[in-house]
């Protein structure tokens, strides 16, 4: 789908509107959680589940070749189960079951809780190393999918990132493709005060990457990224998306103490109405 | 009963008030935490360290080698899990003075296993040197800064956050390995920690008024774990010994008793109520303590077991029980 067609494109841009609800609802239904931190890779997610880029079988969640989705952003656990659900992994029904007790679904994703769930996240940092693993598995036994990595701009001040980058590289891990979400904020504010980790394109391209950016809300944009990613050869590669966290409800943009609260229900009908109008 | 709110926050800027050497670590998780007034108060003496536990552990080593006393907040799990290497190499070997406060014991947090710390005892008590406390209620949490100030090495906190009930008067403070006795009795002898002891208190309360007569302790200081109190109360207890804790019940307090009493030859049945051997699901306190057996009607039964007779007692009675703050029973230069 690397040229979607204006039809193609409106579907997805619907389904990523859908998944940005549905990360409201479940957060606001559940009093708890990360909405904003959902909302910022809303259209990350919905390029990879639904613009052709990952390879899955829902009916399937155990197919041999599928590619490997890993939330390493585990806080964003509502809106992996919202993708999922859209996906055709399980019901829909389940999602309203957010953090309830003896739901499946968890406050962060835990592995083959639910059908689709790759890897138990949520202790930041571990993700990629996962992700590295996957691929080697594969390659010893000679099998073609691809692995997937979501992961924070927070997160990525955690020492494992950069061994995990190193790793990845000297294993020529070019079927591991990982996407930073690249919100500028962490939990207690922006990065450049709390902790700086820019230059960062440079930072990756030094470990060996091959490093792209794009415009993390821009859905045409980064299929066609992810798209190209799949003919690189030799080389592990890092999508850089620029995101903004909050995207789509204006009180929460930008604002990082709306970092793991969830909006009540007055607030979430604010919010509703804004992501429909968009 | 009086329910106060971060009492932490307070606290430690009142406290850190004339100790220019104290130095306050952070990772990402500052207001979750309760240093942000801290923060706010003395800028110059916070390091916020990004989200990145295992360089923020090291970095409190290389500062009391210069001198200061820093104090780590985190949950828990991101101390004892993520960074328990550098913890053990930068800080307990070398056996320097820091402070570090882990947040979110057990059934604490709604958000899984991934941030529920249900074997921090268990891991940490292994490690030399070092020194545990866990508290229980506010009063705790406002003198145990004093209490391990003296401690020229590590120490360990399990600590409480948001709002917490004032179970012990204040003028009672925290002293560092020595139990709080909450009731006298000589049927059994009940052992609690953490926010387990308002729960057994609601039960001990309503066991008293059924004629059950229950020696209960609450235990604050994991390690060491020598107190020649609880060594007595082990030895007269008459039914037997329990031991309540918001812990899995592999090497926290119940082991500790167990260890205690094997050693001392007292060969009388323990119970331990605490997270059995699993990974928690997430869900809220309430909830995962009654799921869990850690609340006041899940000790009733284990008591019943031990009396050999059903009690009636119900969770309405449990839930009835209007708790006030107990002073210690024990003698006066106990406290
Ligand atoms: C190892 C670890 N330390 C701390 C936390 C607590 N925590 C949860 S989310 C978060 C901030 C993450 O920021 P970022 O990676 O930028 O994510 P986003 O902005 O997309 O929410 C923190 C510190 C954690 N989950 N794991
Ligand atoms: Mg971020």
């Amino acid at each position: 789908m690397t040229r979607s067609s204006n039809l193609e494109h409106d579907k997805l841009k619907e389904i990523a509107r859908q998944l940005r609800l549905d990360a409201l609802e479940m957060t606001t239904r559940a009093k708890s959680g990360h909405p904003s931190s959902c909302f910022s890779s809303v259209e990350i997610v919905a390029a990879l589940f639904f613009g052709g880029i990952l390879r899955y079988r829902a009916n399937e969640p155990h197919w041999a070749e599928r590619d490997r989705f890993i939330m390493s952003k585990g806080h964003a656990a509502p809106l992996l189960y919202a993708a999922l659900a859209t996906a055709g992994y399980f019901d829909r029904a389940e999602l309203l079951r957010l953090r309830e007790m003896d739901s499946p679904l968890q406050g962060h994703p835990i592995l083959d809780t639910m059908p689709g769930v790759e890897a138990t996240t949520g202790s930041l940092g571990q993700g990629l190393s996962l992700g590295i693993g996957h691929v080697l598995g594969a390659r010893l036994n000679q099998q073609t999918f691809r692995v997937y990595v979501l992961l924070g701009d927070g997160e990525c001040q955690a020492g494992q990132i950069w061994e995990a980058a190193m790793a990845a590289t000297h294993f020529k891990c070019d079927t591991l493709t990982a996407i930073l979400d690249y919100n500028k904020y962490q939990e207690m504010g922006p990065l450049s005060r709390e902790m700086g980790i820019e230059p960062l394109a440079e930072k990756w391209r030094a470990f060996g990457w091959h490093v792209e950016e794009v415009d993390g809300h821009d859905l045409g944009a980064l299929i066609e990224k992810l798209d190209a990613f799949k003919q690189i050869r030799g080389k592990p590669q890092i999508l850089i998306a620029h995101t903004i966290k909050g995207k789509g409800v204006s009180f929460v943009e930008q604002d990082y103490t709306w970092h793991g609260r969830a909006l009540n229900t007055e607030q979430a009908q604010k919010a509703r109405e804004e992501i429909l109008c968009n | 009963m009086e329910i106060l709110s971060r009492v932490h926050a307070r606290n430690l800027v009142e406290w850190a008030k004339d100790k220019p050497n104290v130095v306050v670590l952070s990772a990402d998780l500052t207001s979750s935490v309760e240093i942000d007034l801290f923060r706010d108060t003395y800028p110059d003496r916070f390091f916020s360290m990004g989200m990145a536990e295992q360089n923020m552990l090291s970095f409190a080593g290389g500062l009391a080698r210069e001198g200061f006393l820093p104090f780590v907040h985190t949950f828990a799990v991101f101390i004892y899990r993520r960074a328990y290497d550098q913890f053990a190499d930068s800080i307990a070997y070398p056996n320097l003075p820091v402070r570090l406060f882990g947040f979110l014991p057990g059934v604490t947090t709604p958000g899984g296993a991934t941030h529920q710390a249900i074997e921090d005892i268990a891991v940490l008590r292994a490690l030399p040197n070092l020194t545990i406390a866990e508290v229980g209620d506010a009063t705790e949490m406002e003198t145990v800064l004093d209490a391990i100030h003296p401690i020229q090495g590590p120490v360990y906190v399990r600590m409480l956050r948001g709002e917490v009930p004032r179970l012990f008067p204040k003028p009672e403070p925290f002293c560092l390995g020595q139990a709080r006795v909450l009731s006298t009795g000589t049927d059994l002898t009940l052992f609690s920690s953490g926010l387990c002891t308002e729960e057994a208190m609601r039960a001990t309360q309503a066991l008293a008024l059924r004629g059950i007569s229950i020696q209960h302790l609450h235990v604050s200081t994991l390690k060491p774990f020598a107190d020649p109190a609880v060594l007595a109360a082990l030895k007269q207890a008459h039914l037997g010994v329990i031991a309540m804790e918001n812990h899995t019940i592999i090497g926290g307090l119940g082991t500790c008793l167990a260890e205690m009493m094997a050693e001392a030859g007292i060969g009388k049945p323990l119970i331990r109520l605490g997270i059995p051997d699993t990974f928690l699901h997430g869900a809220s306190k309430p909830y995962l303590m009654e799921k869990y057996g850690l609340d006041a009607l899940a000790l009733v039964r284990q008591i019943e077991k031990l009396v050999g007779t059903s009690l009636n007692i119900t969770r309405q009675d449990l839930a009835d029980i209007r708790l006030e703050s107990v002073h210690s029973q024990a003698k006066a230069e106990g406290l």
